[in-house]
């Protein structure tokens, strides 16, 4: 007499439990090739969200998050190219998210110390004060097209906007932060 | 502010990202940029931010990606969780739907045609022994309701009652 099978979750929908059973076909990247991916995505990632957001605690959280929600997410397109630019798309929105509800701090409450202590070189110490004068979506776009090097069309997949204004959008942003560069700059020179 | 593009960012860019600005960029371009704002701009602001990004990058805590990637993997399980219990989570209210049904139409049947199987009981002579073959022809010769019917009727409800709570509780 055969015994009687047992009518359990893992058995009427294999492999459920072990969290791979919808996914698998659309998630083939394992730990290994997640960890390589970590250690050559999550420092920029980190510079991103930690100089946009003004805020390294939250980079912390809001880096940790976005690889998760990498990893549980069916990526729309394969290879390194890609993951990275859907990663930093994910980053994008957790930001997006925190500004419009923040849990802790209010993005206009730059924390001050952050930029005073980080950069050591002089370039450096211009950024920190002219990012804190920009709009949060300047700062993305400005970080995303000039120290990640993204494309308009990237910065459009990545930001939601429209990619025929991220043209505009980069050019007056980036012109008002030169301009904010040069009167720091300016203003550095005066003093002794 | 109107946008006015250089026919020139694209070599100025094309040198700032390979990392060649301002070793590899020739003395009229240089000259260029002194006198395009555009240009000038682009430099300025290209340079900076991969600076910053260098730096940030080297003051970055980094956690192991072995713990993010069993909490993926744990959020995944989850989620899938999730998603099987909603069909049973379905089925569940259903059942407690039908038995609540069955008991509204049941005790408004009882108010209609009134709690006739009392007097049936009543009626019962005292003589009779309580066996199931008196009980059911005594039932079938009463006109009104019977215990034949309300006996199985209130077992199936009570069955049905402690699956639903078993399978409720079971899911918490």
């Amino acid at each position: 007499m055969k015994e009687p099978l047992p009518m359990h979750r893992e058995f009427v929908f294999p492999n459920v439990l072990a969290g791979d059973a919808p996914r698998a076909a659309e998630s083939p990247m394992d730990s290994d090739a997640f960890a390589g991916f970590y250690e050559r995505t999550a420092r920029p990632l980190w510079a991103y969200l930690a100089r946009v957001s003004g805020d390294p605690a939250l980079a912390d959280d809001l880096m940790q998050e976005s690889f998760v929600r990498f990893l549980c997410a069916s990526r729309p397109e394969e290879g390194e190219v890609a993951h990275r630019r859907y990663l930093f798309r994910i980053a994008t929105n957790l930001l997006r998210d925190h500004w419009r509800c923040p849990r802790q701090s209010s993005i206009e409450e730059i924390p001050e110390e952050f930029f005073a202590s980080s950069p050591s070189s002089d370039q450096a110490d211009l950024l920190g004060p002219a990012l804190a004068c920009m709009r949060p979506r300047d700062r993305q776009l400005l970080w995303l097209a000039h120290a990640e090097g993204y494309s308009h069309r990237e910065i459009a997949q990545i930001t939601g906007l429209a990619a025929a204004s991220i043209r505009i959008l980069l050019f007056r942003a980036r012109r008002k932060i030169a301009s904010l560069f040069r009167q720091q700059s300016s203003i550095h020179r005066r003093q002794p | 502010m109107i946008l006015k593009p250089c026919s020139r960012e694209k070599e100025v860019a094309e040198l700032l990202r390979r990392g060649q600005w301002p070793a590899a960029c020739p003395p009229e371009l240089r000259a260029h940029l002194s006198a395009c704002r555009s240009c000038g701009d682009l430099a300025l602001v290209t340079e900076t931010f991969q600076r910053a990004r260098t730096e940030a990058a080297g003051a970055a805590r980094i956690s192991t990606p072995g713990a993010l990637w069993w909490r993926a993997q744990l959020r995944s399980r989850n989620a899938a969780v999730e998603r099987i219990g909603k069909p049973i989570l379905g089925a569940q209210i259903f059942a407690l739907a039908v038995n609540l049904f069955m008991v509204v139409a049941f005790l408004a049947y009882q108010a209609r045609h009134g709690i006739s199987w009392l007097s049936w009981l009543k009626q019962l002579p005292q003589a009779y022994s309580l066996h199931l073959d008196n009980l059911s022809q005594s039932a079938l010769l009463n006109p009104g309701w019977s215990l034949m019917v309300l006996i199985p009727a209130a077992a199936t409800l009570a069955l049905l009652s402690g699956v639903v709570i078993y399978l409720a509780t079971e899911v918490q």
